[in-house]
């Protein structure tokens, strides 16, 4: 299990992006839930897009955005 | 010492999307339209074109074929997304905006944030080309905004005019990077000054002829310029038509 930070995955397709520290709990993957450890035909709760069409982001989250992740 | 390279015109993306068929729920208008897209970036490995250059992440030169042709309402979050309408009449339906129709010169900017959904339509036999454009925001979930301008090429003729960015008179974006446009009626030449080392420049021949940082640029050709403190561009002498995207690169 890696100690790294918990990361964001933005979708290419729409913009949606995963949030590690938050997972999707209405979609059954709960909050911490690693990137590498969503099954890889799961896609875009928003368009479809596939996960592998997902990118790894390094972008801070506007003001008054919940945020678990720590900062890196 | 300053880096560049050249996009012709052939050497972009190619693709075609039906409105029937697996993108029969993406492009609407079904049985007859269908988009074309010539892409100068994309995804890369996911779409066709280039990687990318800076936060520019799409540049997508697009036509609607048919009446109906269109993008079905889709959501979307994050991504900066801004269409500069060449010919033809885009229908734009936006949930934070009117309903909205664009002619050529006209343009918009819809920072999606926190979320927004939109609809782009040609509803004419006239195809509609426009020019995409998505840039990566500098915040998450910011809150979205959608903002239109309008591009008089007559009031601007010979002038790099600002659309979007954070110089006067361009529409602001969240992110370092701005997009500029210029029409040259003569052979004239222009000097583009990035705005720091760590910027880059695109430079994209929509109409005419331009030599861009040396190198020749005909219709559809384009050029990608950093490291370099200024970009010497000289114009045609039939009518020269430019996007330039400058970007902060890393």
């Amino acid at each position: 299990m890696t100690t790294d930070a918990l990361k964001v995955w933005l979708c290419l397709g729409c913009g949606f992006s995963y949030d590690e520290a938050m997972g999707l709990p209405e979609h059954g993957i709960a909050a911490g839930t690693r990137w590498a450890d969503i099954p890889e035909d799961w896609c875009c709760p928003d368009c479809g897009t596939p996960k592998s069409r997902f990118e790894m982001v390094e972008i801070g989250y506007a003001a008054g955005q919940p945020s678990l992740a720590l900062a890196a | 010492m300053s880096q560049s390279f050249t996009l012709r015109a052939n050497e972009r993306g190619n693709e075609k999307i039906l409105s029937t068929g697996p993108t029969a729920s993406y492009v609407g208008g079904h049985p007859d339209a269908f988009v074309t897209r010539r892409s100068s970036f994309n995804f890369h490995d996911y779409q066709s074109g280039r990687p990318g250059f800076g936060k520019i992440r799409v540049f997508g030169d697009e036509t609607f074929n048919h009446p109906g042709c269109s993008y079905s309402m889709h959501r979307h979050h994050n991504f900066i997304i801004a269409a500069f309408v060449l010919s033809g009449t885009l229908t734009h339906l936006n949930t934070l905006g009117d309903n909205d129709e664009l002619k050529a010169g006209d343009f918009y900017a819809f920072s999606a944030g926190s979320g927004g959904l939109h609809e782009e339509l040609n509803l004419h036999a006239e195809p509609m080309q426009a020019i995409y454009l998505w840039m990566l925001p500098n915040q998450l979930l910011a809150p979205p905004s959608f903002q239109m301008g309008h591009f008089d090429r007559v009031a601007s003729m010979n002038r790099i005019t600002p659309l979007l960015g954070d110089q006067a008179g361009a529409i602001p974006v969240p992110q370092d990077a701005r997009v500029s446009r210029l029409v040259s009626d003569a052979p004239n030449t222009f000097v583009y000054r990035p705005r720091s080392p760590a910027h880059g420049v695109y430079a994209f021949v929509l109409e005419g002829e331009m030599r861009c940082d040396g190198t020749l640029l005909g219709t559809r050709d384009s050029r990608g310029v950093w490291a370099a403190d200024e970009i010497v561009c000289q114009t045609g002498a039939s009518e020269t038509d430019v996007l330039f995207v400058e970007t902060v690169l890393q």
